[in-house]
């Protein structure tokens, strides 16, 4: 079956609305980062964006049976995000609301992006991490970077390549997974 | 363990068989070493989209990029504050003092955005234009989901290998109708890393919208053509 990324997660979504904490775990990891990437750049503030990272997962945890899928998922919950950073700049005085109260439904574990955190906040590691991918071989960035860039399904990038699928797969992986060396190697170490 | 953390790559981009997905979310589930890994995974993407959340946005009556922020966004009143608003929100890790920006820019921006005319605007304005731009840049088959259109008479031809592209040899965009006015009057178009996006209104009431490596006369060039 052909998939892109408009639907990449709708499995995932679908088990989250049934009430599959695994799943909703999934999905608020796979996108914590560019949720605080978007909130740090508006804030400026490390506890802010923390606050309010995890305000947003527990209210898209909270309206997920409203998620119809008209959109991307990640544009549905950039929203929740977006409408969370107006009431920041519509606070004057933005007091930190914790949401213990909140979260008695799901139990979310933000501690393990603490080195996220860190290393988003240094704008420069970004640019690292994208002078490392330039250097990889040239298979693994091209089926990686057709992915995430450009969104092809691997039955697209299989054909672009001229790969089988299963190479696709690999190639995808091998590509993060040296991305991800990098920056454990490179940039959490010199923290 | 490679195992595994391949099928969480997999399951990341929605690829992995249905039935290996239960499974593997109780695995993650119980290691918060997968759950960085999946976290990494997505600053390893973010990291690709950074140049292109860069998104700024400019005002039709300029396209002196140097001082977009000093001399446009304050230039028009409600337009002007409202611009900065969508700009901010839709940004990705976006930073100011790469942006070539004076100080005293960056706090008549705090100032505009905490401002209630912005607030207001923020309120009851903008909402589907910001839902339109962040379809565009976040969900690339946003663009693709239309019949192609014959743009021969402007000297576009329709791409069908490179999927609903259009190409004269030097600019390539991707074209979406809408047949309901956003309720624009006037050209709208943001930087989004190397490419624009530009949102026309047309004279018949419907709304274009180009997105790709074209110039703004050239959009404005198939824009009027789409009403001849």
């Amino acid at each position: 079956m052909k998939k892109n990324s408009n639907d990449s997660d709708s499995l995932l979504v679908e088990k989250a609305k049934e009430g599959n904490e695994g799943a909703f775990n999934f999905l608020m990891n796979k996108y914590y980062p560019r949720v605080y990437a978007s909130l740090f750049s508006f804030t400026k503030s490390k506890e802010d964006s923390e606050d309010l990272a995890q305000q947003t997962f527990v209210k898209v945890w909270q309206q997920i049976q409203s998620f119809r899928g008209d959109s991307a998922f990640f544009t549905w919950v950039y929203r929740i995000a977006i409408n969370l950073a107006k009431n920041y700049v519509a606070s004057s005085g933005y007091k930190k609301q914790r949401v213990n109260s909140s979260i008695d439904q799901l139990e979310i574990d933000i501690s393990s992006n603490e080195n996220i955190e860190s290393m988003l906040i240094h704008s420069q590691s970004l640019d690292d991490i994208k002078d490392f991918i330039n250097t990889m071989p040239e298979a693994l960035k091209t089926a990686f970077t057709l992915r995430e860039s450009e969104g092809k399904s691997y039955e697209e990038i299989s054909i672009i390549t001229e790969t089988p699928i299963g190479t696709v797969r690999s190639r995808i992986f091998r590509a993060r997974e040296s991305i991800v060396d990098f920056m454990k190697k490179e940039l959490i170490s010199n923290e | 363990m490679n195992d595994i953390k391949e099928k969480i790559s997999a399951l990341y981009d929605g690829e992995l068989d249905h039935n290996e997905i239960d499974d593997l979310l109780k695995i993650i589930d119980k290691d918060p070493n997968l759950q960085e890994q999946l976290s990494l995974y997505g600053l390893a993407g973010l990291a690709v989209h950074q140049d292109e959340n860069n998104i700024v946005s400019i005002d039709s009556g300029n396209r002196e990029n140097k001082s977009i922020l000093s001399n446009l966004w304050f230039s028009n009143g409600l337009t002007a504050a409202a611009s900065i608003l969508l700009t901010l929100f839709i940004i990705n890790n976006v930073d100011i003092s790469r942006m070539n920006i004076s100080e005293d820019s960056t706090n008549k921006i705090a100032s505009a955005i905490n401002s209630k005319e912005a607030k207001d605007i923020a309120e009851r304005s903008e909402e589907y234009l910001i839902d339109h731009i962040l379809n565009v840049i976040n969900d690339p088959n946003y663009m693709n989901t239309q019949e192609a259109i014959d743009l021969r008479n402007v000297g576009f031809r329709h791409n069908v290998a490179g999927g609903y592209k259009y190409s004269n040899g030097n600019e390539n965009f991707q074209l979406r109708v809408e047949k309901k006015n956003l309720g624009l009057k006037k050209i709208r178009y943001w930087k989004h890393g190397k490419k624009m996006i530009y949102v026309v209104p047309l004279s018949d009431g419907r709304v274009v919208t180009l997105y790709g490596n074209i110039s703004a006369s050239s959009a404005r060039n198939i824009a009027e053509s789409l009403t001849k």
